[in-house]
């Protein structure tokens, strides 16, 4: 038995556009940050953030920033065009209910666009992703491949998209199946 | 697959969810006897018929209460907690003995 066998040569195609009918892009380095609490909606709004009023919405709340609500106390802020590095410091969470939480390690960020993106999606996921039941501003908690997921619908820069956040651990996984489930879309 | 409906999700395949036990009162656990937090923490009904249970969607950690039957594995409705649990449980501590 050779010295690499059994192991499997991961995904080295991480960060770019993978072109094609489906784009898959890896949005990891952007900036995302969420909060939990009885407070974090009154939070949001202390920083000039609307928050959407129900639990699995997705909506614009700058020109550029997007906030998820996973719960009645629980949002994510959304930055597809700043980089995380640049992620700002000394917010303040130390009035009561408010925590916060660090989806920016604990997750990776997946972009899929393409007209047939919903069609892939039905391959691996239970939820209708069609246009028709999940429209723009969407949020669905599930499964993907059998690994827990989250899915909004929304668009960047004027382009309809599925933003997938998946665990760190399972990632390198989901992105492999991901480019399967993509492979019969490609002309 | 069989579906369930999830609260705060909507409905989603059996897979997503997890089995916590069935809804439970607690007892005081300073002035139960053994016996009474034995049958709490290791007993769960079995008579034929509707039982409240938790369940847990795993995708989102959310926690929900169901009504099933347990003969027929029909499940009739779920909810969310709150509407059986919407008060802090505290213990009187003057009732603990010395």
């Amino acid at each position: 038995m050779s010295d690499d066998a059994g192991l499997r040569t991961p995904p080295t195609r991480l960060s770019s556009d993978y072109g094609g009918a489906i784009s898959i892009q890896d949005k990891t380095h952007k900036r995302r940050s969420g909060v939990r609490g009885i407070g974090a909606s009154s939070w949001l709004k202390q920083q000039d953030l609307s928050a959407p009023d129900t639990p699995n919405r997705i909506i614009l709340a700058d020109n550029k920033t997007w906030v998820m609500s996973l719960s009645n106390r629980e949002y994510w802020v959304l930055e597809p065009h700043e980089d995380a590095d640049t992620f700002p410091t000394g917010r303040d969470f130390s009035e009561d209910g408010v925590y916060p939480l660090f989806c920016q390690s604990s997750h990776r960020w997946f972009v899929i666009a393409g007209e047939a993106k919903a069609q892939m999606m039905a391959k691996l996921c239970g939820v209708d992703l069609r246009s028709e039941n999940f429209e723009s501003g969407a949020v669905a908690q599930t499964q993907l491949a059998l690994v827990n997921c989250i899915i909004a619908r929304h668009t960047i820069d004027d382009e309809d998209v599925f933003s997938v956040f998946i665990d760190q651990s399972l990632a390198e996984y989901t992105l492999e199946v991901l480019l399967d489930a993509r492979q019969e879309f490609l002309s | 697959m069989k579906i369930m409906n999830c609260p705060l999700n909507g409905p989603r395949n059996i897979s997503e969810f997890v089995y916590g036990g069935q809804v439970k009162t607690m007892p005081d656990h300073r002035l139960s006897s053994d016996s009474a937090w034995a049958e709490y923490v290791f007993y769960e009904k079995t008579e034929i018929g509707l039982v409240l249970e938790w369940w847990l969607h795993s995708p989102s950690s959310y926690w929900f209460i169901a009504e099933r039957h347990n003969g027929s594995d029909e499940i009739t409705r779920t909810f969310a907690p709150e509407a059986i649990f919407c008060d802090r449980v505290d213990f009187k501590t003057s009732e603990v003995p010395v």
